[in-house]
């Protein structure tokens, strides 16, 4: 970034405030074209999940495909921290957090020095035992049912408090969760740490030859990404209110990937946040027509890899790059999409 | 020790059946460095063609369907064993004419393409099959159960575990015996190479993963009267297979083997011992295994860790 630039430009773009603000006014146009508002929760939080999986995945080059894990991690220890310990709403955060920073943290020691596939296979092994567990620890995680009537604990800070019961008042406190990720991500992408990652992305066995420490590397951005997935977790159970374990299967964590890939996430900072929406439209919108929707989706994903494996924030800059009629709104969008690389 | 010999038969079955689910992994992984997660799916695939094909309820072939609904079930199924899995392989060779686009490429492309695949083979099953369980019938010469040393067997298990014999050894005659297994060895070694010497090599990849996905729906055929058939069966089927892979080593043919018997061995005894745990040790084993000898009991380096 060019050193004329104000403090505030390095915190934040323009693009993170028009998604916001498109965000924010989320609740008084969305039943206007026919969704609900429970739809900007889920954006919200599966947004918060895309960005912090997209930090292993988009910038250092780690497939996790086992992420699944430490989102439902997240979400079991939000729960069983107000079932069990007592209701508060940021130390059930600051718990589910820990959690999944802490499994994530174990598991990074067994996989930081394994690179590409064995990478992959290694997340797949240890998203499946958590799952397992998940499944069979009856005392704890209640099973395949999960836990249930998890409350949703008031916000309060000093002297501002709020209700979250309805999901209009939730959906604004994961917009301010999602705010938060959203400037720490982009600065710690583009601080000398996130360059690192991508040079580790581009070059592993270089940037270990320039003197990096590559596996110290690789476990702080495990555990990282593990811990974002974890907040979006706990946000999630109190979304649903409870806390089940198909969020950790193999399908769902694949699902992660998926919709990282499709936005562009290889490409740019908001490829997951792309990726994000254009599921979860899909899913309501194509769901409304037919119930095998998956199978489209599905059609779609796999032309999206054959022919666009750049994502859809590939494509723009692409398209943008590359042709010759270059309106303002145009640029404006490749802009959008390319500043997560400059 | 006689409380052992029958959970160690149970496991070493169990485990050969799951170095046959490995096996059309194994060669894809191994040939063409690529790791096909529709494996599953292509495992799944096989079972319901072979179910089709099965049924005496084919009226909508005409005259002769009724024809094939007057053959008796050995023969009907015997006939299902080989064409299935024909089938199941032409489907994997149009995967592999998709896949050709993100050759070159990184290894994730491949990677979600199959993952993608699978999602669309598993929702045309729900759509044409529907979700719920269905059923292969099997002759009655191989079902039922007999007794041995005083304990009961299932006898479809053994001739179950005999097909995986028999298909372990034809696929290591086939790599080791013939010349088209020096050339998909030799491919996999050295691609630039075989292909100076005037092999096609695009060809021969259109093989291999055709060869791959006929074994997986073979597999498929083979295990569902064990495991029943659901859409989403594959998932049951693909997840061993690389655990499989990968503690016996991406490449290595008798790693495979050896991974599918220990794999086979670990959730054999634990379900005898401490049945809820069963699955989870095929985790631990390859955890554990993983930790200390880092591309698995067999493996050598390979392009994908790159």
């Amino acid at each position: 970034m060019a050193s004329g630039e104000s403090v505030a430009a390095r915190w934040v773009s323009r693009q993170m405030v028009l998604l916001l603000v498109v965000l924010a006014t989320l609740p008084l146009w969305i039943e206007s074209i026919g969704l609900y508002p429970y739809l900007g929760v889920e954006i919200a939080i599966w947004m918060i999940y895309g960005l912090g999986f997209n930090l292993l995945l988009g910038y250092s080059g780690l497939p996790s495909f086992g992420h699944g894990a430490f989102f439902g991690i997240g979400a079991y220890a939000f729960g069983l921290f107000q079932l069990r310990v007592f209701e508060s709403l940021f130390l059930g955060i600051a718990c589910a957090v820990t959690a999944a920073f802490v499994a994530g943290a174990i598991v990074a020691c067994f996989l930081s020095h394994r690179r590409g596939i064995y990478f992959a296979l290694m997340t797949i092994a240890f998203g499946q035992v958590f799952w397992f567990i998940s499944i069979k620890w009856h005392t704890l995680t209640g099973g395949e049912d999960g836990l249930l009537n998890i409350p949703r604990p008031a916000f309060e800070l000093g002297v501002a408090s709020a209700g979250l019961g309805s999901n209009t008042a939730l959906f604004y406190f994961v917009l301010v969760v999602l705010a938060v990720v959203l400037v720490a991500l982009w600065r710690l992408v583009h601080s000398p740490f996130g360059k690192v990652l991508q040079a580790i992305r581009q070059n592993e066995v270089r940037a270990r030859f320039v003197g990096y420490n590559v596996w110290l590397f690789k476990w702080t951005v495990f555990a990282i990404s593990a811990a974002i997935a974890g907040l979006a977790g706990s946000l999630f159970s109190m979304a649903q209110q409870s806390a089940y374990p198909d969020v950790m299967s193999l399908h769902a964590s694949g699902i992660i990937v998926m919709m990282t890939l499709i936005g562009g996430g290889f490409v740019s900072f908001w490829g997951p946040v792309i990726g994000v929406a254009v599921y979860f439209l899909a899913r309501d919108v194509l769901g409304a027509v037919t119930e095998t929707w998956l199978l489209w989706f599905g059609l779609i994903f796999v032309l999206a890899v054959l022919f666009k494996p750049e994502g859809i924030a590939g494509a723009w800059q692409q398209h943008v790059g590359s042709g010759d009629r270059r309106s303002l709104a145009r640029r404006a969008v490749a802009g959008f999409l390319s500043a997560g690389r400059k | 020790m006689s409380h052992v010999l029958p959970h160690l038969l149970n496991g070493l079955s169990l485990g050969l059946l799951f170095a046959l689910i490995a096996l059309g992994f194994m060669l894809i992984v191994g040939v063409m460095e690529l790791i096909n997660l529709a494996h599953g799916s292509l495992f799944a695939l096989g079972a319901y063609f072979a179910m089709v094909i099965i049924s005496p309820d084919l009226a909508w072939l005409g005259a002769a369907g009724e024809a094939w609904a007057v053959l008796p079930l050995p023969v009907r199924y015997g006939l299902a064993v080989f064409l299935a899995p024909v089938l199941v392989a032409i489907v994997g060779m149009g995967l592999e004419l998709c896949m050709r686009r993100t050759y070159g490429k990184k290894a994730e492309y491949g990677l979600l393409l199959t993952f993608g695949a699978a999602l669309v083979i598993e929702e045309t099953i729900r759509l044409v099959w529907g979700p719920s369980e269905q059923y292969l019938q099997v002759p009655q010469a191989i079902s039922g159960a007999f007794l041995f040393a005083g304990l009961i067997y299932s006898k479809y298990k053994l001739y179950a575990a005999l097909f995986a014999v028999g298909a372990i050894a034809a696929v290591w005659l086939f790599l080791e015996r013939t010349p088209y297994g020096a050339i998909i060895k030799a491919g996999a070694h050295d691609s630039e190479m075989v292909r100076a010497l005037g092999i096609n090599l695009t060809r021969l990849r259109l093989l291999v993963f055709g060869l791959g996905a006929g074994l997986a729906g073979f597999a498929g055929i083979v295990m569902t009267p064990i495991w029943g058939l659901r859409p989403h069966v594959g998932i049951d089927a693909v997840i061993p297979a690389f655990l499989i892979i990968v503690l016996g080593g991406v490449g290595s043919f008798w790693g495979a083997v050896i991974g599918g018997i220990l794999v086979g061995l670990a959730v054999g005894f634990t379900g005898a011992y401490a049945s809820e745990l069963s699955l989870l040790s095929m985790y631990l084993l390859l955890i554990a295994v993983v930790t200390f000898r880092a591309r698995g009991l067999l493996g050598r380096k390979s392009g994908l860790e790159a």
